[in-house]
Formats: C-alpha cells, structure tokens, sequence
C-alpha cells in the first residue's frame, strides 16, 4: 500500500539533501496511522499534532489505504482544544 | 481615559470622560456600543450621520505581548452594517498614551478640501493636506514622518479611501514606521475619505503609559500571561512560518479557496505555502526576514518582510489571507507576484481579500485569465486609475458580481470570504454566514477544532463559541494569537483588568464582553434593516460540490439562526 504524506512546519525533515515535507511510501497492507509514525520516526502525539487523512481528521488507529494522502499537522491543539465545542476556546 | 469628539465640517473639537456605560468597554465592544448609541443605523455609510471611530482595546497601552491592536469601525459602506476592523502597529498605544479611550469623527467638510489631524498632548489641530492627495500609502508615510518626526503613530488612507471605494482600508504604522499594518475590512477607508481626512497624526510625545490600579498584581498576571504565550508550541509555529503556515493545512482539508472557490485544493500550493516562503526568504536574505513583530512588545512576531531575488524588500508583510485570496483563488503559484501584487494593494490603501476576491470574480467575467499575474496588476492599476473598471472592482467582489452577472460570488452581506473555503469547514462557514460584519476570518474560525469538518452537525455550536471568544479577544484589544496564552492561563485576562482598572470580574470575562458586543453589533444591523436572509452562505455553495471531497454547505438554517441563542 502507497501513501504519500505532508509533513508540515516543524515536522519536516532535515536531510542532507535539505528539507523533505513530502514523500510517498510503501507500508503494509492493514496499517495503521500509528505505524506510519514509528515509521517515520517522528514526534508526532495526539495531544499536540493533527492528523489530516483525505481531508478529515483522523486517530491514531485509523487504518490506512492504498493512495490515502496524510497531514501532520504539528502543535496545532497544544492540548487546548477538544472534540467538544463548548470547551474549544479559540 | 477620556472620549476625544472631532467635528469634521466645524472642526471643534471636545475632551470628555466616557458615560458609564461605555467604561467597561474598549475596541471593538466599544465601537458597537457608540454606533447603537449615538449613529443612526439607516444612515448612509458615506454620509456626514454616520461616524468614523477609533477605540484601543481595554488592555491596550502597556506593551502586553500582541495586546496593542485598535479598532476602528463605523457603518460599513459595503455592507451596509456595523463594521469593526482592528489592526495591530503602533496607533493603539499611542491613543492609549494619550489617555484616549474613543476618538470620534463626525460630520462631513462642507468644502473639497482635505485635511490632516494632529493629536497631541495639547488637543488637537487641522493642517491642509491637499499637497498629499493622490500619493501612495507608503509615500504619504514617508512626508508625514519626516514633517511630524518618527516618533508619531499614523492611521492614514490611500487613494483608495480617496476615491469612498468600499475595499478601501486605513493603514497603521508598524514598530519599524512601515505603513502596512491595516484596519481592511468592510470599506473604513471610505469612510475616513468621506470625512475628509487624509491621515491622523498620534503624537504620544510627554505621555505615560495609561494609569493601573495595582502594578504588582498586573506585573504578575503579565508574568503569568507571557509564559502561557511562550509556552504554547503554536507561538513557535507562528514565529517561524507566519500565518502562511495555513496555507497547506487549509489545502490538506481541501479548504484552500481555488480559482475563485471551485476548488479547495491549489496543484501550486507548495510554491505559496509558508514552509516554502520561509526557505526563499532565508536563502535570498538581504531584507528578507521570516519573523518579525508588527507591534513593539509581541513575542510571537507571525509578521514578515518578503524580498526579491537581490534581497530587496517587495512586501511585508505577506499573510496567508493574502496568499489565499490573491495565490491560489486567482490561480497565481508564485510568491514574488502575490508580493507585488500585495504591494500595490497596499499603496493604494485597499483591502487585499476583497481585492482578491473580486479579481476571482472578474475572471468568471472574463478580464483575466486564472494565474496571469501580469494582468491581475494591470486591473489593479485600473483601480488607482479611477477607471470605471478600476472602480468596479475597487468596490469588491459583489459589486464586481453584480455588474458582470457573476452568479458564484464568494461573500456573505457584501463583503468577500476570507481563506477558507466554508463547505469544506463548515463552522468557519457558519461564522462567515452568520457574523454581524459579513463574511470574516477574524470573526472566528474553527479549522483547529479537532471536529469532522464536513459534518454539518455541531458546527453552530462551535461557531457560537469562537465568535463570542473573537469579540471579546477585539474588545481587550488581544490579537487572535494572544489567545494560545489566555487559553491556557484564562485567568490571566481577569486578573489583568482587574489590576489594571480596579475592577472585581470573573473568569468568564472574555465571554461576557464577547456577548455584549455580538448582542449590540446585531441589534445594530436589525435596525439597519437586516435580517435572517442576510445570514446565510451565497445560495451555490448549498448545490455546487467542492473538489475534491464533494462537500456542499448543509448547515440546516434553523441552526444558522440559532448562532446567537445562549
């Protein structure tokens, strides 16, 4: 299974070729967003980063498909904000 | 803190303290409650009832990190309802400086000639302007500050504002004296054109920061507030890659307004995104800066200089609003014209979303193509021109609709989208459907809501909430970033007004000034004549699917009118 992922502002990645923000890749059939992130190795929780799948938001469980585009969004709550909308404050 | 009253026909001018109901009050809540108060709301927006007002927020004057902004508001000429834009730079705290908690003017010059005014210590005087009219923004700058000293705060219109066209804004000096940071929305400039007023002149010089009651209790809830600010992983975000930042978030929820709102998805977005404008801008360097600060004392600096090839400066800043609205909703993928672009809007003192909103729209007309620059400048020149075609589309996206039988207008009471494409986040949506000041990204956005933006269930909730929340930061006088510090330390804003004016109220204060503005806001519009009708998406947002998810607008209209039921 191929997905191609937007890594955004401060979860880009440096490289010795510079920045890299988007790359596609090849994970296993049945894999979850949470693998995606141990595959990529990078600082990405619940509490602090959105994760955008096909233009909705996603858990970390979601199970990923075959041409699924994937955001990480970083810092974006920064544990301020909540599914409930009487909480959300700004 | 008193309320400085200014006759523009007479040019008299009074010194008074503010009624009792207006003292808990201050910027945008202010400005609701002097227009119910004192302007007729039938009144014709140009016409010498209606009145032109500038009100520092409650907590403006004591550099608190991105907490100097003013508001500025009146009876909109393009919608035809209370209007406050607020700007950050320097003339907020020099108001506050000179103890002035409304300055207000009235009336209309029975004459063609234009004037400057010059506010000081001592009161205040009329000088003739007419050796500015017609200059650019950033020239009529340049002679007022070398005529009055750099250390003057200047609220001044281009000839935009000259010209009453209802995308005409009022500008603001930054804390480098760059005229850029401007009061946009809703035709002010025309307004302030209407009166007769080139440029107003702060000059703080011999004041103090504005009284508070309890230094020590204040010194602490500033404590408090700065560390929330600098703690929030967001302020870093927005230090590094500015409001552009948004640019690939909003495309990844397919909301990044396209080819005039027919697409929420940009094919050139990496080329306008903030990821990508922080790399240029770094490599050119030269005058190029990627943070900056628009206000002396802001910790965030979202701001930025962006500079051309041999590092000169083409614009600063460059928002994401702009790149929106001027990027991706004209199809143009390159940042060195969106800056251009910008710039020019800038000089001419015009409002860069209601611009480039109506520039989407001229291209439905057929005036242009979608991503020639080229063209887009020559029809902004049309606008400095006075041409009747520079006038059309200088008077915004409907106007531009209407004379060119555009059905796909993206406004809402006349005044064009900000840059987020509503069916696709469907709270923003209400916002823009239901806010008093038309459609508006100030007003309250939900696109950080972890929510199913494309379920139409909640979003008026949400809406709710970030409205109220939105009015109160403009009555404080709080930009929309201060906001990641109070909404982590809430107490903080209480705690602040209450060492600062002796005052004992709660945590809820924020929601209480929100609610008293929104409340006076509509009462306002109702007795402009509006009513629900007028809170509604344009009607082909509700039929058209968005590419490439398909979402319309389905928000049900019962939950549209019920926005302001709390």
């Amino acid at each position: 299974v191929i997905v191609f992922i937007h890594l955004h502002t401060t979860l880009q990645k440096e490289t010795p070729e510079g920045l890299v923000r988007n790359l596609s890749i090849e994970i296993d059939d049945g894999a979850r967003l949470i693998d995606l992130v141990d595959i990529l190795g990078i600082e990405a929780d619940e509490a602090h980063t959105l994760f955008v799948v096909q233009g909705q938001i996603a858990d970390l469980d979601h199970r990923l498909a075959e041409g699924d585009v994937v955001h990480f969004i970083p810092a974006i709550s920064g544990g301020n904000f909540s599914a409930e909308p009487k909480k959300y404050t700004l | 803190m008193q309320v400085w009253r200014i006759n523009v026909r007479t040019q008299s001018f009074t010194q008074m303290p503010a009624p009792g109901s207006w003292e808990h009050l201050g910027g945008r809540g202010l400005l609701a409650r002097i227009m119910v108060d004192e302007v007729p709301a039938t009144c014709e927006p140009l016409g010498p009832n209606n009145k032109l007002v500038f009100a520092p927020g409650l907590l403006v004057g004591h550099m608190l990190s991105s907490c100097d902004r003013i508001s500025v508001g009146g009876k909109s000429p393009l919608t035809g309802g209370f209007k406050e834009a607020n700007a950050g730079g320097t003339t907020g705290m020099q108001l506050a400086c000179l103890g002035i908690k409304a300055l207000i003017l009235e009336d209309q010059p029975e004459t063609q000639d234009w004037n400057l005014i010059y506010l000081s210590r001592e009161g205040l005087k009329f000088l003739p302007a007419a050796d500015l009219l017609g200059l650019g923004v950033y020239e009529t700058a340049q002679v007022l500050l070398k005529r009055f000293g750099d250390k003057v705060a200047l609220a001044l219109i281009g000839p935009a504002g000259e010209q009453r066209l209802s995308a005409a804004g009022i500008q603001n000096l930054d804390k480098d004296r760059v005229p850029s940071r401007i009061a946009a929305r809703g035709g002010l400039g025309a307004v302030m054109g209407s009166k007769g007023i080139k440029a107003i002149i702060i000059d703080a010089t011999g004041t103090e920061k504005p009284p508070i009651v309890d230094r020590e209790a204040f010194r602490q809830a500033q404590k408090m507030f700065t560390k929330a600010l600098m703690d929030h992983p967001q302020t870093k975000v927005y230090s590094d890659y500015g409001t552009a930042a948004m640019a690939r978030m909003a495309n990844g929820f397919g909301a990044l307004p396209t080819r005039n709102f027919t697409s929420g998805q940009f094919d050139g977005v990496e080329k306008i995104s903030g990821e990508y404008m922080r790399q240029v801008i770094l490599e050119r360097g030269g005058e190029g800066e990627p943070t900056h600060a628009c206000m002396p004392g802001c910790t965030i600096r979202c701001s930025n200089t962006f500079a051309d090839k041999t590092g000169a400066s083409l614009v600063s800043p460059l928002e994401y609003e702009t790149i929106g609205l001027m990027g991706s909703n004209l199809g143009i993928d390159s940042l060195d014209t969106i800056a251009r672009v910008n710039w020019e809007v800038n000089d001419q003192g015009l409002d860069s979303i209601e611009v480039g909103a109506a520039l989407g729209v001229a291209v439905e007309a057929g005036l242009m193509e979608f991503g020639d620059g080229n063209r887009a400048l020559d029809l902004i020149t049309e606008i400095r021109k006075n041409s009747p075609l520079g006038r059309i589309i200088g008077s915004g996206a409907t106007t531009t609709g209407k004379v060119f039988g555009v059905l796909r207008v993206p406004a809402v009471k006349g005044q064009a989208m900000s840059a987020y494409e509503p069916r696709a986040i469907k709270g923003t949506g209400v916002t823009f459907a239901t806010s008093p000041q038309g459609a508006d990204h100030t007003s309250g956005l939900t696109i950080r809501a972890k929510v199913n933006h494309l379920d139409p269930q909640g979003q008026a909730d949400l809406s709710r909430t970030v409205q109220i929340n939105m009015a109160g930061y403009d009555t404080l006088g709080a930009c929309i970033f201060a906001g990641f510090g109070f909404a982590a330390a809430p107490e903080a804003i209480r705690d602040l007004l209450n060492a600062r004016y002796g005052w004992s109220v709660g945590t809820d204060i924020l929601q209480v000034l929100g609610k008293e503005s929104l409340k006076l806001e509509r009462e306002f519009n109702r007795m402009a004549g509006f009513t629900k009708a007028d809170d509604r998406l344009p009607e082909y947002m509700t039929r058209e699917p968005l590419p490439p998810f398909g979402p319309v607008f389905d928000v049900p209209d019962e939950d549209l009118d019920g926005v302001f039921n709390w």
